[in-house]
C-alpha cells in the first residue's frame, strides 16, 4: 500500500507507472452480441475496467404513466457488482450511481431518433464487474455499440474516455492509482464529429490544462470510435461477395 | 416488465415432444447442457468464477473481509450471500432490491456452502468474540436462460474453492487459500407431465409445474433441498430424482471441479 | 472517411456527398448521405439505403402476422405482434359474428392467430383484422422467431427463398412480416424446415445463400434417407 504523506513518482523516464506514454490509452478489448437474451449487448475492457451492457428495446413501457405519447424514452442503468471494487460495495444504487446513470443517459440521448418510436422505451443496463477508475466511460462505449447491435437508428456512435491531471501533467486515461492522486479528472463523451455529448470535470486546471486535457480526451475518444467501429463492421465481414448484396435487400410481397 | 403469454402452440409442441422422450434442443431428460468454468477473471475479488450453463451466464464473486461475528457464535466467520438478478440478464428482471426470486436462490445457494460445511467457519476466527472473516458469496446474474439455482451454485463453489484469504492487506499475516473442506454441487430438475427434465431451460421452466434442487456433498450425501413452483411431487418422484442428482452432481464434481 | 466501398455500415458512416441520394435507414448532415443504423448499404434506384441487421418490428398496415393472444378486455382481444406495440383486434374484425361473452371461446389467452395490421394511427395505436379467409386461427404446426429484419431474405428474390422451401420440404410454411413464422407438415419436415429458417437468418447477409440452402437440404434429405 502507498500511504498518502509519501511523495510518488508518476513518471519514470517520461513513462508512466504501467508503462505508458502521457497520451496513450489503456489496451481495449471489445466484443459485441455476448448475451443471447438482450435485444444488444457489448462486453467491454479498458485497462482494468471490465464493464458490459445490454440494450432492451425498444419495447412497452411500464409503469404506463412514464410512456412519451410523440417519441421513446430512454432509461440507463450503470450498476457495480459488489465484487468489483477492493472494499465490497453494498449492492443496489447509491447516489453516484444515480448520478452516473443520469449523465451517461444524457450522452446517449443526443444522438438516439427517439422519435421513431413513440410510447415505448430504450433500456440500456450497464453492469461494471471490474473498476479501475474509467467505468462510466468504457460504459458508454459499451452502451454505444450495445445500442447498435440491437439495430436502434443513431445519428452516430459515441464514444468517451477521460484526461487527468498527474504530478502536474496531464495525462489520457488515468487508471486508478493516478486517479486517487491525482489533482483533477476530465471524462468526456463525443460524437466522431467532434460534438460533446457529456463533459464533467473535478479537481484544479488552469484554462490552458483544460484546453489541453480536453483535447487529450478528444483523441483518445476518436481512437476509441475506430475500436467500436471496427467490432460491429467484423461482424459481419465474412462476406462471400463483397461487391454485391443485391439478394440481401430483396423484398417481396408475401 | 410483464411476462409475454406462451404460445400454446409452443406448449404443445414441447408436450408432444416430451411424450416422445425428446426435447426441444435434442437433449436427453438428464442431459446438461454444456458447462464451462472460468475462475480468477476479476481481479478485485477474492475469488471469482464465470459459470455457463449453455446461454445462461453467472458470475460470481467471493469477498473476504473482517468483521464481528455473531454474538451468539463469537468464534466462528461469518458467511453472507447475495443474488442479483439485474435487468440486463433478463427482459422479466427489473431494477430494484432483490424480489422473492433473487432471495430464494442466493438462500439456497447459501444452503449448500453452509450445510455441507464446505467453509469451516471456527477457522476464520480471528480473535474470538471482536474479529472474524466474513466471506461475502455475491452472485451476479449476467444471461437468464434456464436453471440459474445450478449454474450460480457451481460458480459459488468454484470462486470459494480458487479464493485466497487476504490477510496481508489487514495486517493479519500472509495471504492463504481459503480452507475448502467440502464440494456441493447443486442438480435441479422440473416435473413437465410425468416426466422429470434435468437443467431446464427458460421454455421449459415455464410450462413446468414443479421444481426440485437437490444438493449433494462429495460423499455422495444430501445437504440441501428446494421445491419451488405451485405443484405437486410425489415421494417417488422425489427417490428418482435425488438418485440421478447424485450422479449428475458426481460428474459435475468430477469434471468441472477436479474432486 | 468516405465508407462506400464496403457493405457494413454503422450509424453515422457518410454514405454519398448527394444529398438527394438519401433513402431509407440514412439522413443528411453537412450535406452529406449518412446511415442511420448498423447495417448493409445499397444502391437502389438513385438511393442510398441502409437495411438494419437487428431491430424491432414495427407494425404498418397491410401487413399480415403472427401475434399471441396476451387478455382479452371489453370487446377487444390484446394480441402480442413482437414488436413493442400490442395489437388490438376488435370483436367486429372476425370474419363471423360472435357475441362478447362468446370471445374466449373463439380465442383464447395463448391461442396463436395468423392477422393482418388494419391501422396504425401517429401514437402506434395498432388495429388489427383477422377477416380474410388466408387469416385465422393456428391450431396445428409450430412457430419459430426470427429477427424481423431478416424476413425479405426468407422470403428471397420473387419469393425464391420461400418456394424452394415449401417446394424442398413439403411443409405450408408461412413469414409473419413481424418474425414469426408457422411451419405445418410431418415432424420429421417440420423440424428441418425450422432448423433451415434459423441458418438462413444467421446467414441473411451473406449471398449466394439459396443456393448453398438448396445443397444444405439435399444432403440433410440424402442422410435422412
Amino acid at each position: 500500500m502507498i500511504g498518502m504523506d509519501e511523495k510518488l513518482s508518476f513518471f519514470k523516464d517520461g513513462l508512466r507507472l504501467d508503462g505508458r506514454l502521457p497520451d496513450e490509452l489503456r489496451p481495449i478489448k471489445v466484443e459485441v452480441g455476448v448475451l443471447a437474451r438482450a435485444d444488444g449487448s457489448c462486453y467491454m475492457e479498458m485497462g482494468d475496467n471490465k464493464v458490459i451492457a445490454a440494450v432492451y428495446g425498444p419495447r412497452e413501457v411500464h409503469p404506463r404513466h412514464l410512456q412519451e405519447v410523440t417519441r421513446a424514452i430512454v432509461r440507463y442503468r450503470y450498476n457495480m457488482a459488489s465484487f468489483s471494487v477492493e472494499e465490497r460495495k453494498r449492492p443496489g444504487p447509491d447516489r453516484r450511481s444515480y448520478e452516473v446513470s443520469k449523465v451517461s443517459r444524457e450522452a446517449l440521448e443526443p444522438v438516439i431518433l427517439t422519435s421513431y418510436f413513440p410510447r415505448s422505451v430504450v433500456d440500456v443496463f450497464v453492469e461494471v464487474l471490474q473498476a479501475d477508475a474509467g467505468t462510466r466511460t468504457a460504459g458508454i462505449n459499451a452502451a454505444s455499440v450495445a445500442l447498435a447491435d440491437a439495430g436502434i437508428p443513431m445519428r452516430s456512435l459515441i464514444s468517451s474516455c477521460a484526461a487527468g491531471k498527474v504530478d502536474g501533467e496531464i495525462v489520457l486515461d488515468p487508471m486508478k492509482l493516478e486517479d486517487n492522486f491525482g489533482e483533477a479528472d476530465v471524462p468526456i463523451a463525443m460524437t466522431p464529429g467532434g460534438e460533446i455529448t457529456l463533459l464533467q470535470m473535478d479537481g484544479r486546471l488552469s484554462k490552458e490544462e483544460l484546453q489541453r486535457a480536453l483535447e487529450l480526451a478528444k483523441a483518445g475518444c476518436q481512437q476509441i470510435y475506430e475500436i467500436q467501429r471496427k467490432v460491429l463492421v467484423d461482424r459481419y465481414s465474412h462476406m462471400d461477395d463483397a461487391g454485391s448484396c443485391d439478394e440481401a435487400v430483396a423484398e417481396e410481397e408475401i | 416488465m410483464s411476462d409475454v403469454v406462451m404460445a400454446e402452440i409452443r406448449k404443445d409442441y414441447l408436450y408432444h415432444l416430451m411424450l416422445k422422450g425428446e426435447r426441444a434442443d435434442g437433449r436427453a431428460f438428464d442431459e446438461y447442457r454444456e458447462i464451462s468454468l472460468e475462475t480468477g477473471l476479476i481481479r478485485k475479488a477474492d475469488g471469482s468464477a464465470l459459470v455457463r450453463l449453455g446461454k445462461t451466464t453467472v458470475m460470481v464473486g467471493v469477498k473476504i473481509q473482517p468483521g464481528e461475528p455473531f454474538s451468539d457464535t463469537p468464534n466462528k466467520g461469518v458467511i453472507i450471500t447475495n443474488a442479483e438478478l439485474v435487468p440486463l440478464a433478463s427482459p422479466n428482471f427489473e431494477p430494484g432490491p432483490p424480489n422473492e426470486v433473487g432471495i430464494e436462490l442466493a438462500r439456497v445457494v447459501d444452503r449448500g456452502v453452509r450445510e455441507s460445511g464446505a467453509i469451516d467457519l471456527e477457522s476464520l476466527c480471528i480473535t474470538p468474540g471482536e474479529k472474524v472473516w466474513i466471506v461475502f458469496i455475491d452472485v451476479h446474474i449476467l444471461d437468464d436462460c434456464g436453471n440459474l439455482m445450478d449454474a450460480s451454485s457451481l460458480g459459488a463453489i468454484a470462486a470459494l474453492m480458487t479464493a485466497t484469504v487476504p490477510a496481508a492487506q489487514y495486517a493479519l499475516g500472509e495471504d492463504y487459500p481459503l480452507p475448502v473442506k467440502d464440494v456441493p454441487v447443486a442438480t435441479t430438475a422440473v416435473e413437465f407431465g410425468d416426466s422429470v427434465i434435468f437443467d431446464p431451460d427458460t421454455d421449459e421452466e415455464s410450462v413446468a409445474d414443479t421444481k426440485l434442487t437437490v444438493i449433494t456433498t462429495a460423499d455422495g450425501s444430501i445437504c440441501g433441498m428446494q421445491k419451488s413452483r405451485p405443484g405437486f411431487i410425489s415421494q417417488d418422484q422425489i427417490y428418482r430424482i435425488v438418485d440421478i442428482a447424485c450422479e449428475r452432481a458426481k460428474e459435475i464434481r468430477e469434471k468441472f471441479l477436479e474432486v | 472517411m468516405d465508407r462506400m466501398d464496403r457493405n457494413v455500415v454503422v450509424p453515422g458512416d457518410i454514405l454519398s456527398d448527394d444529398p438527394n441520394r438519401s433513402g431509407e435507414g440514412t439522413y443528411v448532415k453537412d450535406g452529406c448521405v449518412r446511415s442511420l443504423l448498423y447495417g448493409m448499404a445499397s444502391s437502389y434506384k438513385d438511393k442510398m439505403r441502409v437495411i438494419p441487421l437487428a431491430g424491432k418490428y414495427v407494425p404498418s398496415p397491410g401487413d399480415t402476422v403472427i401475434g399471441i393472444v396476451q387478455d382479452i378486455v371489453f370487446s377487444n382481444w390484446i394480441i402480442n405482434i413482437n414488436s413493442p406495440y400490442e395489437g388490438l383486434l376488435h370483436i367486429s374484425e372476425l370474419p363471423r359474428k360472435i357475441e362478447m361473452n362468446e370471445m374466449s371461446k373463439y380465442l383464447r389467452i395463448g391461442s396463436s392467430v395468423m392477422i393482418r395490421v388494419k391501422d396504425v394511427d401517429s401514437t402506434m395505436k395498432v388495429e388489427l383484422t383477422m377477416n380474410d379467409r388466408r387469416l385465422g386461427i393456428l391450431t396445428r404446426g409450430r412457430v419459430a422467431e426470427i429477427n424481423p429484419t431478416r424476413v425479405p431474405r426468407l422470403i428471397g428474390k420473387g419469393g425464391s427463398m420461400i418456394n424452394m422451401l415449401k417446394k424442398e420440404l413439403n411443409c405450408n410454411i408461412f413469414v409473419g412480416q413481424n418474425g414469426r413464422i408457422w411451419v405445418d407438415g410431418n415432424d420429421d419436415d417440420m423440424d428441418l424446415a425450422l432448423k433451415t429458417v434459423l441458418i438462413i437468418e444467421k446467414e441473411a447477409h451473406t449471398t449466394g445463400l439459396t443456393d448453398r440452402i438448396l445443397e444444405f437440404l439435399r444432403v440433410e434429405k440424402e442422410a435422412r434417407s
